[in-house]
């Protein structure tokens, strides 16, 4: 994201300046605090927006003992750890950015680590505002995993994010009687019910983010990752975790970006290549 | 405070010696000298600190049963609300701040960061650019050792320094950005703030996945002790870091959050933020909105 | 294989009907989903396939080289069930397409011989109404990034099918007495080259073929994948991967690129 700049600046009179200025009277500005990056921190202001505070929220569930024992079909209590720490987290996180003045948190950092006993949940990211902008109630404050660039630009485009999406799923593996295994052993077959328990289990997982998304009114989610594979303390269960950022376009609906084709110069160049069939 | 002018000798024979030496890359280099910063000198400052005062290390306060938190720290009883005592039943549980571990921590970081600022007020800088810091734990329980390091710059063209050197762990184009942003570096700030838990029954069960009886009926439930830890323990840092802001802006945070495990039931949360003061001395200009590009590599 | 689930699982049909209802989701990030955007599609689903899939055994010659085609054809069976579901979750929602399409094999501890072969992908849906379905009347699939699927448009080349070739291959083992001849020489081996060549030429050829089938005129993004999965050092699957094409019919000016040096690294 590189916009030709309008006119070359003096850097050098501008740190002379910066420099001097400080031995002025301190400032008398409310201190914010921000991780954002200056990167983010001027795309962000290029839109009227600014950072206000660095918030987070955490939240810890147990899992009642037992659950991870081998047995058939969803792990429900997992999921449902799962479910109710995100929700919480989410809340706190809310509350905080409320709290501090913003209208959203960008750039939200999800640390999610599912242990046998409990599910750990923390979310970290800048509060922001449009700049000098009241506080907004708690319940209109969107969330978004986006960097503070995509944040720029997906609104730049016309588009809001309004929060995260998320739907898990945790199953057994089924498995297979030794009859089977044996009579399975030199043939090219597929396992129809593993597929079936797996692929059911992670479009669970998914189906659950969408109903997520559409109870924060979404019209759709963006940049879906799917988080998957056995957990490291029982090999026999698999975790599916579908994660999401819920957009929906603005008032003046999607704006065309109409974007410029750059070469870029500090990286071999390869060229576009088609390969011709006879 | 570090007493005025601890340098080991060392540190002044070679901050004596002519030629320029400094920790920045080819690009943080060019990016320095396009904004006229004149890299002097690599800088540094160390500082060793123990905290195993409070009998037997870091263990020691909790194994205790009834540790005493230091005064006007946070402090919070956890009550067993079972209304029964048995030798294995916690009846009884508290969150409470470990002052101790972050006022060595304050003093560690702050000594370290003192003595590189003074090598780099010896060579007339005005600013420290590329800060790096590392805290290492050494072989005893108890000991970190900190080390800063960073670039010594003078500014092309401006009056010698009035005051002490400005500090930041910015470098290269991000910090050519800030300036251009309209900000000026004022320091490096960290801080650290610890939490233990000390676990009542119904926490101990909820942790160790006992569940049924004492935590909720074998469902799913919020361990409210140790959420409680992770927040209060969040807020402390930022409230400590605001203090230190003095009406400023902290620009490129870094929270790190730690939890140990020092035995059953038996938590630490320690929360590092650190980030750059930054002052606003010019008014913002916008930059035009960006322009989506498709690169063709 | 015949004893293929032919529904997809129930999950899956409500998970669809949500979608259908208007809510899109996509794996695509925000520049690809604005690029997407600029080329005239919505993005309509994150659609998947998946086959778990046994894989049987084959008595390899330790001193031949040969295609071990009962591998082969697993593999290529196995990719292809997850590929057509994939194409089923995108016919279903009416897609014209699906983009940025990954094919992943995992393993599990509990599955010996076995793996499971994923494809997932964005399904995209023309804004015009205009059906963008490829010769077969299905959706195409393609496995560039929202960025190569915006250049491609705009050199007037639309995507056909993700198109695929494998073979797996037993190298020979070479006797002692080779071996010891050859020590401390720097000679050619052409029983290895050889069968290097030919299985790759084989992986190739049957991805063009997939090509042709679908009326494309060349193929862009060709990847050559090498792995052992888990049979041992001698014995390697080969697989062609790519994105068919067809030219469009309408001519195209090519914008001029401009040269840049980013700044932030």
């Amino acid at each position: 994201m590189s916009a030709p700049s309008p006119e070359p600046v003096d850097l050098k009179a501008v740190v002379r300046r910066a420099v001097a200025a400080l031995d002025g009277t301190p400032s008398d500005t409310y201190p914010t605090t921000s991780d954002l990056t200056i990167d983010e921190e001027l795309a962000l202001h290029s839109i009227g927006w600014e950072p206000v505070e660095l918030v987070s929220g955490v939240s810890i569930v147990s899992i009642p003992l037992g659950w991870w024992n081998w047995g058939q079909g969803e792990i429900t209590a997992a999921s449902e750890a799962h479910r109710h720490a995100f929700a919480n987290a989410v809340t706190r996180l809310h509350r905080e950015a409320a709290r501090a003045g913003g209208h959203g948190v960008v750039g939200v950092r999800v640390e999610a680590v599912v242990r046998p006993t409990h599910v750990e949940v923390a979310l970290v990211g800048s509060a922001v505002r449009p700049v000098g902008a009241g506080a907004r109630p708690e319940a209109e404050v969107f969330l978004s995993d986006l960097s503070g660039r995509d944040f720029t630009l997906l609104s730049v485009a016309g588009w809001e994010t309004v929060g995260l999406a998320v739907g898990s799923s945790f199953v057994f593996a089924p498995r297979r009687s030794v009859g089977t295994v044996l009579g399975q052993q030199t043939q090219n077959v597929e396992l129809t019910n593993f597929t079936e328990a797996i692929y059911a289990a992670r479009e669970t997982a998914m189906a659950r983010m969408q109903d997520a998304a559409l109870a924060l009114g979404a019209t759709g989610v963006v940049g879906v990752s799917i988080d998957e594979g056995p957990m490291s303390f029982a090999s026999h269960a698999v975790g599916f975790v579908a994660i999401g950022t819920v957009v929906r376009p603005g008032p003046s609906g999607h704006q065309r970006v109409a974007p410029m084709t750059v070469v870029p110069l500090d990286d071999a160049v390869v060229a576009f290549e088609a390969h011709a069939l006879e | 405070m570090a007493p005025a002018s601890d340098l080991p000798e060392a540190a002044g024979r070679r901050l004596a010696e002519g030629s320029f030496s400094s920790g920045l890359s080819v690009p943080d280099f060019a990016a320095c000298l396009s904004m006229g910063l004149e890299p002097l000198r690599l800088v540094q400052g160390f500082c060793a600190m123990q905290w195993g005062a409070y009998g037997g290390g870091i263990l020691g306060g909790a194994m205790m049963g009834q540790p005493t938190p230091a005064s006007g720290g946070y402090n919070e009883v956890y009550q067993c609300p079972h209304g029964f005592v048995t030798g294995e039943h916690r009846a009884w549980g508290q969150n409470y701040e470990q002052t101790w571990v972050e006022s060595a921590w304050a003093t560690g970081f702050s000594n370290a960061l003192t003595r590189m600022v003074e090598e780099a007020t010896a060579l007339g800088a005005h600013g420290v650019v590329g800060v790096l810091d590392t805290e290492t734990p050494l072989a005893e329980a108890g000991v970190a050792e900190f080390h800063l390091r960073g670039t010594a710059v003078r500014v092309e063209g401006a009056p010698a320094p009035k005051g002490d050197p400005w500090t930041t762990f910015l470098a290269g184009q991000r910090l050519a950005k800030v300036f251009e942003a309209g900000y000026a570096p004022l320091g490096a700030v960290a801080t650290v703030s610890s939490v233990r838990v000390w676990a009542n029954c119904v926490t101990e069960y909820a942790l160790e996945g006992t569940g049924g009886l004492f935590a909720g009926g074998g469902s799913v439930a919020e361990v409210d002790q140790v959420v409680r830890a992770h927040g209060v323990a969040r807020d402390l840092a930022r409230t400590r870091v605001r203090a230190q802001l003095h009406g400023d802006a902290l620009h490129g945070a870094e929270l790190s959050v730690v939890a140990r495990e020092h035995g059953s039931g038996d938590l630490e949360v320690q929360v590092l933020l650190k980030g750059n003061r930054v002052r606003r001395v010019a008014p913002f200009s916008p930059l035009p909105a960006p322009t989506l590009t498709v690169a063709l590599s | 294989m015949s004893d293929a689930p032919n529904d997809l699982p129930e999950a899956t049909e409500r998970r669809l009907e949500e979608l259908e209802r208007g809510l899109f989701t996509s794996d695509l990030s925000v520049n690809e989903f604005l690029l997407i955007k600029e080329v005239g599609f919505h993005p309509v689903g994150l659609v998947m396939g998946s086959s778990i899939y046994h894989t049987g055994i084959q008595t390899r010659k330790w001193s031949q080289s040969q295609e071990l085609t009962k591998l082969t054809e697993a593999m290529y069976n196995a990719r292809e069930l997850a590929m057509t579901r994939m194409e089923e979750e995108a016919a279903e929602l009416g897609a014209d397409g699906v983009v940025g399409v990954r094919l992943d094999v995992n393993y599990y501890e509990w599955g010996k011989d076995a793996a499971e072969f994923i494809a997932v992908g964005t399904a995209v849906k023309a804004e015009d109404g205009v059906s963008r379905r490829n010769a077969l009347g299905k959706p195409f699939t393609s496995d560039l990034s929202g960025q190569d699927f915006w250049t491609l448009h705009s050199t007037g080349y639309t995507p056909q099918g993700l198109v695929m070739g494998t073979c797996v291959y037993h190298i020979a083992h070479r006797g002692i007495g080779q071996t010891l001849s050859t020590t401390g020489q720097n000679v050619e081996l052409p029983n290895f080259t050889q069968a290097l060549y030919e299985a790759r030429e084989l992986a190739m050829t049957r991805m063009q073929d997939e090509a042709t089938r679908l009326g494309a005129s060349g193929i862009v993004g060709v990847r050559l994948e090498e792995k052992s999965h888990q049979w041992g050092s001698h014995t390697i699957e080969f697989l062609a991967l790519g994105t068919a094409v067809a030219k469009g019919p309408d001519p195209v000016d090519l914008a001029t690129p401009v040269t840049v040096i980013s700044l932030d690294h």
